[in-house]
């Protein structure tokens, strides 16, 4: 299985000779994070890349800062090392749980935030739809400096950041919302997600949805916004609302993507299911 | 006997679990040699096509390759039935991953560059990839030349796309159907294949030495290997020896000849020990899965509630080549047929060449999915005419003196009483009711199995040192039958503890021919002929003793490594003073055992096809369980799993729970989880662990069992074979409960929750196969006369 | 690329393709082949190892990445002939079936069983296998034997 030729691998211990070797290989050079995804690559018919930089050894990549008023993760952060940061931070709790539940408790250990926002033909991200519902924004550097996307952004973009730049953290702003991450896995755990719901909801002082962020996984080939469901929410008292209702009618603005698994209408009919669970965990959170 | 039977049961550990639990075991794939060679095969990837080219000559001038074989190294044909099978694809490819070439080179990865540069051109053709094309009126064939092919059983019909088929005609069905007083219940069913997912992947470590092949490899059939290398290669048998290593599981799996002819001819052209093991997408493309089935049953119920008549059709897909599906046609008269009293019975397996990967044995193989058929459709009929599913199985359950659906006659009352004690270990097990929106079902089915009986042998050496060798090429596959179970019955016999017993590790070379490990037949057949070799070393030892203590023969008794006098303890010798007494003054005692099936008759006239046409050892099983259905995502959680089964003696009860947890957790799998079918080019879809699902910890639950003892049997001390019929029942009993729980009529395998949630909204029509003909005759091979 | 690691306590130097699964070099270079390669996608779980004391799937660790790191496989696990706790433990509770997933196993259920690590339940130890396949045994006695071991250890 090894493969036939054999990729070089650069380890630098700074970000800056990170990108500094990224910038010199161009399009021969690959960042490797934790290597879950890449190292798959040969199970998928897929070259190896010339050269990889590894990221894992640089300390500002892997540090999680967190403040009263944001969140910022760098993007070697493993998913146990974000689960376990946030375990104060319950208006996270999506970003938490997504971090906690997805894969399996070695992958957690090695899977990075990086390599989940930046695995290019892995349709079921957890953390990515977690972030999308957050609304963060990811910070992509070159040798050259550095520039921050919205993760709307990011994930149209995503694949093509073009050689020499990676993604060096993650920004989650805290705007009072409160979040929760539901997934639907086809065993009880240890599979990717047939289809993921994540929301962040803000409320005014007399419980009614301010703003609903709603972001859905796996259903198609990128996540993305529930917008039609968002719009259809504002307003709404949460504590009365029936969300899975409302969110019926509004499943079809998905088109599933059918795979060896599971069928595209499954991902989309347990939709409105799955935002009702969120919004269950939501409520139940907050009493 | 009986007291040596009592002295034989106790729950002994397995003296392979230390090395196995500190990582110190060496399966086949752990095994290397100096001067190994590393072998790679060329597959085909394509489904069906002709091969216009093949030039392997830029292959062999590529860095570190020793050997390259193709279809020139391997003239022979083999097959169970029939022999269709050649090593390599010859003019035409049958399979997406049928094997074209193989390589050995120094390194893994040199092997894999020189398949690169193998030139292949092979000419689509047009590819039969379901049954129901390839029973089509217009299908292509996926053996023209079929009638060519040598006949190794008689008796079987075959024909355009049907490998084989087997039947059974008793009683005039046609009478029963046409009657105006019985009620007629039809059902069609279908179920996909299923991986067995063993963790050692099928491997080889191949020598030629001295003129002779030795063969390591990861198998459950040491001798099926040995001739089977013999007939493709073209040499006599005894040129080949087989020795296996501890086997990473097998399943059926292994249940056939498999990757050892590549490695051997590598060997022998590069003569150097060669190594050839399938990566886990290799084992995933090529399985020898359990094969993917379409059923009708149609039953006639009388007004009294009794099966007035029953036919059947049943398709096994068998892939490109027969092989295992050709024999386990045999099986359907047995399972599908099995469980009730039938007044008359009609029933055709079909064995159906398609262009996919060859399908094969797998634990309690086509039962299971018959089972499940039978089952659903029990409880379908107990639904039309308005009867409880359990009180309309304890009426209709074979009993005592009833006959089987071959005419077989059925000894003792088994099904009924352990129904009664499914009904109190139910009692014993409750679950809570459900509280939160989930449906909850429950069911009770009842299964039937066998022992594959057939040949074994075995020799028993005595040792000086009052130890005693056991040997035999029984296989070490996981199931620890020859760990516990054989020790076991020699020790009882000679007064020896098991421990005592050594158990030589399976080699063609020191032990006689044996079928195999697989069709729970380990205990039973092997054990038959172990005891039988036990038994004459006794004899032996006891006429030893007799001379040294001066005493009769029958006054002797054997026990806790001694030999005494009858009532006179410490009287006697120890078993190693005599023991050594005999080897210098007689030379070493040893004994030999054999076995045979006892071929068991059916009634006169009513099969044809049949490789077994009456069961020797029926074994019985009765399942039940509670579910919860998510009627929101269709996923079904076990919420309760109770086993009662017919075991005749159990030896090593605690082994056997072992194997029953095992087995229902394989079948939890098949019922709710596994899916392995075919895609739109021929290729396994399904081609690793992330998109093929076996259970995990968090799925399962503890099985309740119960062990029922006292049913007859013909194994050593009333033994029958536990490790294979636990799987059997659990699809049927799953589905059972999910229709229960859900009020929709269940007639397909795996419940994935995609596959729920349709049945919950209406949106996958039932299976109504147009290629089953709704004249039964019309599903049959015309008469070859 | 040569890489220097602590294997199983002791400092051990290796020359491989940085890429090379760290289960390749433990295997064909170490000829240690207690850890499996079953599935190399993570999946199955019979190839971990601990590094750094964390158990770690072994085919998709590049060896470049465990450069000057420590890494402990089924073998060094038992330095005796005295199996530790867990093996110990699975021993007793009749668990073993192939073993092929047990190496990868007993490399969990010794991180999984430290204090601190796992909630002494069913339920908890089962989250913890998650990522473990057992193709033999049903799990339900590789729970029984962990708990035994968690109670054993209170």
């Amino acid at each position: 299985m090894s493969p036939l030729s054999s990729p070089a691998i650069i380890v630098p211990e700074t970000l800056a000779d990170a990108l500094a070797s990224l910038a010199e290989l161009g399009a021969d050079g690959t960042p490797l994070a934790g290597g879950t995804w890449i190292m798959r690559a040969p199970l998928r018919d897929e070259p190896m890349a010339h050269a990889y930089v590894a990221l894992g050894r640089i300390a500002e990549l892997r540090r999680i800062k967190i403040s009263a008023k944001r969140v910022e993760i760098g993007a070697s952060a493993t998913h146990a090392m974000l689960a376990a940061a946030l375990e104060r931070c319950d208006d996270l709790a999506a970003l938490r749980n997504a971090a906690a539940q997805s894969a399996n408790p070695a992958i957690r250990h090695a899977a990075t935030v990086g390599g989940n926002l930046c695995a290019r033909r892995f349709p079921a991200p957890d953390l990515a739809t977690a972030l999308l519902g957050l609304d963060a924004s990811v910070e992509v550097a070159d040798a050259a400096g550095s520039e921050r996307l919205t993760m709307e952004a990011f994930l149209a973009a995503r694949g093509a950041l073009g050689p020499g730049r990676i993604v060096t953290k993650v920004i989650v702003e805290r705007t009072g919302h409160r979040s929760a991450h539901s997934r639907l896995p086809l065993r009880k755990a240890g599979d990717y997600p047939v289809a993921i719901v994540s929301v962040a909801v803000r409320l005014d002082d007399a419980d009614r949805i301010v703003e609903a962020r709603i972001a859905v996984g796996s259903v198609e080939g990128v996540p993305r916004r529930w917008t039609a469901l968002e719009e259809a929410l504002a307003g709404q008292p949460i504590a009365a609302v029936d969300v899975a209702a409302i969110a019926r009618p509004r499943a079809d603005r998905f088109t599933g993507r059918d795979g060896v698994e599971a069928p595209g209408w499954y991902r989309v009919h347990v939709l409105p299911v799955l935002v009702g669970r969120a919004f269950a965990a939501l409520t139940s959170a907050a009493t | 006997m009986s007291e040596v039977a009592e002295r034989a049961v106790q729950n002994l550990r397995r003296r392979d679990a230390r090395d196995k639990l500190m990582g110190r075991t060496r399966y086949t794939i752990d095994r290397g040699d100096r001067g190994m060679l590393h072998a790679a095969l060329l597959r085909s990837d394509i489904a069906s096509g002709k091969i216009r080219r093949l030039d392997v000559s830029r292959a062999a001038a590529m860095p570190g390759v020793r050997a390259i074989a193709t279809a020139a190294d391997a003239p022979g044909r083999a097959g169970l039935g029939i022999a269709d099978h050649p090593l390599f694809a010859t003019d035409i490819v049958r399979y997406c991953g049928e094997p074209i070439a193989a390589v050995a080179a120094d390194t893994e990865a040199q092997a894999k560059a020189a398949l690169a540069a193998i030139a292949v051109e092979i000419e689509p053709l047009p590819a039969v990839l379901g049954m129901a094309h390839a029973l089509a009126e217009d299908a292509p064939l996926v053996h023209p030349d079929w009638p060519s092919y040598e006949l190794l059983h008689a008796g079987g019909k075959r024909g355009g796309n049907v490998a084989w088929e087997a039947s059974v005609d008793r009683g005039d069905v046609d009478a029963v159907f046409a009657r105006d007083d019985v009620t007629i219940v039809e059902t069609d069913f279908e179920v996909c294949r299923q991986n067995h997912v063993s963790f050692e992947p099928r491997a080889t470590v191949a020598h030629f030495e001295d003129g002779r092949f030795h063969i390591e490899s990861s198998t459950q059939v040491p001798w099926t290997v040995r001739n089977t290398t013999a007939t493709v290669l073209g040499i006599p048998p005894s040129a080949v020896r087989v020795t296996v290593p501890p086997v990473g599981g097998g399943f059926g799996l292994k249940f056939d000849c498999a990757l050892e002819p590549f490695a051997a001819i590598l060997a022998r052209k590069s003569g150097r020990p060669v190594r050839l093991v399938n990566s886990r997408r290799e084992e995933m493309e090529t399985c020898l899965f359990r094969e993917n089935a379409q059923i009708r049953i149609r039953s006639a119920i009388a007004p009294d509630g009794t099966i007035a008549g029953r036919e059947a059709v049943v398709l096994m897909d068998c892939g490109a080549y027969g092989g295992e599906q050709v024999f386990l046609t045999t099986m359907t008269a047995h399972t599908l047929g099995g469980n009730y009293k039938l007044g008359a019975a009609r029933i055709v397996s079909r064995a159906v060449y398609t262009n996919t990967a060859p399908n094969g044995a797998f634990r309690a193989c086509n039962g299971v999915y018959n089972t499940f058929a039978l089952e659903r459709h029990t409880d379908e009929i107990a639904a039309r005419i308005g009867t409880a599913p359990d009180a309309f199985r304890r009426l209709n359950v074979i009993g005592d003196g009833d006959l089987g659906a071959t005419g077989q006659v059925f000894e003792g009352e088994v099904l009924r009483p352990m129904m009664a004690k499914m009904e109190t270990l139910r009692a014993q097990t409750p679950v809570a009711p459900l509280s939160d929106g989930r449906l909850h079902g429950r069911a009770t089915t009842v299964g039937t199995w066998f022992v594959f009986t057939g040949p074994s042998a075995a020799t028993v050496n005595m040792n000086a040192d009052g130890s005693a060798t056991l040997v035999t090429s029984g296989v070490e596959i996981g199931s620890g039958s020859t760990q516990q179970a054989l020790p076991q019955i020699v020790a009882a016999i000679l007064g020896l503890s098991p421990e005592q017993v050594t158990v030589r590790a399976a080699d063609t070379d020191a032990a006689g021919y044996d079928v195999g490990v697989g069709g729970g037949r380990t205990t039973v057949s092997l054990g038959a002929a172990s005891r039988t070799a036990a038994l004459d070393v006794r004899t032996k030892l006891l006429k030893v003793a007799s001379d040294m203590l001066e005493a009769a023969s029958e006054d002797l008794v054997l026990a806790d490594g001694r030999i005494e006098i009858a009532g006179a303890k410490g009287s006697g010798l120890s078993i190693a003073e005599v023991a050594s007494h005999a080897q210098l003054h007689l030379g070493p005692i040893a004994g030999t055992g054999a076995f045979a099936a006892a071929n068991t008759p059916a009634m006169a006239g009513c099969c044809a096809g049949h490789f077994i046409e009456a069961l020797d050892i029926p074994v019985f099983a009765v399942h039940d369980c509670d579910i919860a259905v998510d009627p929101d995502t269709g996923h079904v959680e076990v919420l309760a799993y109770r086993v009662v089964q017919d075991v005749g003696k159990a030896l090593n009860p605690r082994a056997i729970h072992g194997q029953v947890q095992g087995g229902v957790v394989q079948g939890l799998g098949y019922a709710l989880h596994e899916e392995a079918d075919v895609g739109p080019t021929g290729q396994i879809r399904q081609n690793s662990f992330e998109t093929y699902r076996v259970p995990l910890a968090g799925d399962v639950v503890p099985v309740a069992i119960e062990l029922h003892e006292g049913a007859p049997s013909i194994g050593p001390l009333g033994t029958k074979g536990a490790g294979e019929v636990p799987i059997l029942n659990v699809g049927a009993t799953i589905a059972c409960a999910v229709a229960n729980a859900t009020g929709k009529a269940v007639h397909a395998l795996p419940l994935t929750p995609p596959k729920v949630l349709a049945l919950l909204l209406d949106s996958a029509p039932p299976p109504r196969f147009a290629h089953i003909k709704d004249r039964h005759i019309d599903n049959r091979l015309p008469p070859d006369f | 690329m040569t890489i220097r690691l602590t294997l199983n306590g002791e400092e051990r130097e290796f020359a491989a393709p940085p890429m090379t699964p760290l289960i390749d070099v433990l295997r064909d270079d170490c000829h240690l082949t207690g850890a499996k390669p079953v599935c190399r996608e993570g999946f199955c779980g019979a190839c971990m190892v601990l590094v750094d004391g964390i158990p770690t799937v072994s085919c998709l660790t590049p060896i470049a990445l465990v450069e000057g790191g420590k890494v402990e496989t089924v073998e060094g696990l038992t330095s005796a002939d005295t199996p530790p706790p867990v093996q110990a433990a699975l021993e007793a509770h009749d668990a073993v079936q192939c073993g092929m997933c047990f190496p990868g196993m007993v490399v969990s259920l010794t991180h999984l069983t430290q204090p601190g690590e796992c909630d002494a339940s069913r339920a908890a130890i089962k989250a913890g296998l998650t990522g473990h396949v057992c193709r033999c045994t049903g799990y339900e006695r590789i729970v029984d034997a962990a708990l035994a071991v968690m109670e054993g250890r209170q």
